[in-house]
């Protein structure tokens, strides 16, 4: 390679700068920018320091959206990545299990508002398939208003987020114990191993790894719900399923407080930033063993 | 990616050299188990397209009856009057252009970043990588009031442009690790013959990172394809909404007309989930075919 060739590799490397600047870069520094304004998006623009980010802690709504997503990511952690590392183990326990992969894959592929409609027919009082099911098995007593209901709607999202999302884990692990080395699980299958001790005792500790970016895709993602909320719920009833996404979106677009909604979205970004560092510090203290 | 690597593994993948023949009760049980679970999959969609055949009456009174008539003009119905149709035309168009462009200009950059020094690299390619971590929240408000000024709202480049912005990160980084696992002598034979940084960009680069290519192009397809944040607040004019905004407006425009919604419901989903059957083939196939070499 020459070192040095002019004006060309910034030839090749300009129209996405130019574009990834121009739609990202620019936009984080204004949104940061605009957090410490008072601003409706048309009129004039007031400084107001860090008035904003004050506002933000005495917030009790934007507060407890926070309790909201971390019931959410806690929920998710098990329905999704818990249930997705059981169905990766079941699928790569036996032979011939293609179709369910394939099937349980489905849902990660469609769009989650296509979901989010389908599965708000599904929940539907009137005519849903879950109330009629419950009937149908002697269960009536058990039927709800589930997204209209404080106690189950955050419950409700966070199973169909389970619904969605654990085939995608499950995919993730498959593939992760796919290059575990075949003579370990082969010698160890011959020694008399189960399958479920071969799956709690060498597949699960050898995909550690695979694990811990499992889980931290998880959370950041988690944090950043907004699809199915919006949908199902937009942050309803009583917003008992307020999220910082779905309650930054009606800041900046309902109530025309851009400044404020920047704050609140330079706070949720700063959160997942922090939590991915620290979750990255703490990985590397606890596994140098890499798989 | 490991994603579409693992549904794609065949069980060869993974083995079972050491098992007995014949049927256990236990692989029954086990089939039975997973074939309940799969039905948590499949009966809501079932439920889903028989339900575009059938009346209001019928959705309410007898959910999991078959429908009595096939009345395959609702889905017609909502093609054309419904908007369906146009919302697809849309939804292509945007992820069509925006592939190409992730595509294009992300493998022009990884290029530069893995074959050529120059001032900046290392700079602009930590920004990059920064895209990777950045999550939509930290820009798309005042992306929004920015392409307010420019007029950009209520057109197709408002989601074509910042479609391809936020599938460059992911484009850069991973065509410059295939980029960067060639052997050098593969540019420098092509530079000794004469050709310039275009000419080995063309036919040496594009040829060789062709399956990086088709990583870069699902994933970036999908995410253009399913986004919504963005599309509901930069596309207000009905003509121009993509899929999941459109759908969303069709709901409220049809709220009680409950099988043409679930007409529209079906539209959308039973070609994606076509395509992802015969997808998941085309991977499986060139992933051996690739091992095999």
């Amino acid at each position: 390679m020459k070192p040095n060739r002019g004006w060309t590799p910034y030839l090749f490397v300009l129209p996405a700068f130019l574009v990834f600047a121009v739609a990202i870069l620019l936009p984080v520094l204004a949104t940061f920018g605009l957090s410490f304004t008072r601003w409706d998006g048309s009129g004039p623009l007031k400084f107001k320091g860090i008035a904003n980010y004050t506002r933000a802690l005495h917030d009790s709504v934007y507060i407890s959206s926070y309790w909201h997503v971390l019931i959410y990511v806690v929920a998710t952690i098990v329905l999704e990545v818990l249930l997705g590392l059981l169905l990766a183990g079941a699928v790569s326990a036996r032979p011939g299990t293609t179709f369910y992969r394939v099937a349980f894959f489905i849902p990660v592929m469609l769009p989650l508002v296509v979901i989010a409609v389908l599965w708000s027919f599904v929940l539907n009082p009137d005519f849903g398939l879950l109330n009629a099911g419950l009937d149908a098995v002697g269960l009536g007593g058990w039927k709800r208003v589930w997204l209209g209901d404080p106690n189950t709607a955050l419950l409700a999202i966070s199973v169909i987020s389970g619904w969605i999302f654990a085939g995608f884990y499950m995919a993730i692990f498959y593939a992760g114990f796919a290059r575990i080395p075949k003579d370990i699980i082969e010698s160890a299958r011959l020694d008399g191993a189960g399958e479920w001790t071969i799956f709690r005792r060498m597949k699960v500790p050898l995909v550690r790894g695979i694990t811990e970016i499992a889980v931290l895709l998880c959370v950041t993602g988690g944090i950043q719900v907004f699809d199915l909320v919006f949908v199902l719920t937009n942050g309803g009833p009583y917003n008992t399923t307020e999220v910082p996404t779905t309650y930054l979106v009606k800041t900046v677009f309902r109530d025309q407080d851009v400044g404020y909604g920047s704050a609140l979205a330079v706070i949720l970004t700063v959160v997942i930033a922090l939590i991915g560092l620290l979750y990255s510090r703490l990985r590397r203290k606890t596994s140098d063993v890499e798989f | 990616m490991a994603t579409f690597d693992a549904v794609s593994n065949s069980d060869a993948a993974q083995s079972f050299a050491g098992r007995k023949k014949g049927v256990r009760p236990s692989d029954v049980l086990f089939h039975v188990v997973m074939t309940i679970y799969a039905m948590l999959f499949f009966l809501p969609l079932l439920w889903m397209a028989m339900s575009s055949f059938k009346t209001n009456g019928q959705i309410f009174q007898s959910p999991f009856a078959l429908p009595t008539s096939w009345d395959w003009s609702v889905f017609a119905t909502a093609w054309a009057d419904g908007g369906i149709g146009q919302y697809a035309v849309n939804s292509f168009i945007v992820t069509a252009v925006s592939m190409v462009a992730i595509l294009g200009l992300g493998s022009m950059a990884a290029f530069a970043f893995s074959r050529m020094k120059f001032r900046g690299s290392g700079l602009l390619l930590t920004l990059f990588t920064l895209g990777l971590l950045l999550p939509i929240q930290s820009y798309f408000i005042a992306q929004n009031s920015l392409f307010e000024y420019l007029h950009l709202k209520d057109t197709r480049w408002a989601l074509i442009i910042p479609y391809t912005a936020m599938g460059l990160p992911l484009a850069i980084w991973l065509l410059k690790a295939y980029l960067d696992s060639l052997p050098k002598e593969l540019f420098e034979a092509a530079r000794i013959d004469g050709a310039g940084d275009l000419r080995i960009y063309w036919s040496v680069v594009l040829p060789l990172v062709r399956s990086g290519m088709a990583t870069v192009a699902i994933f970036s397809a999908l995410a253009a394809w399913n986004e919504f944040l963005l599309a509901l607040l930069y596309i207000q004019n009905d003509e121009l909404k993509t899929i999941p905004v459109g759908l969303l407006a069709f709901s409220t425009k049809y709220i009680t007309d409950y099988h043409l919604l679930f007409a529209a419901l079906t539209i959308v989903t039973i070609p994606m989930i076509v395509i992802y059957v015969l997808f998941h083939r085309r991977i499986a196939q060139g992933l051996t075919e690739g091992s095999l070499k």
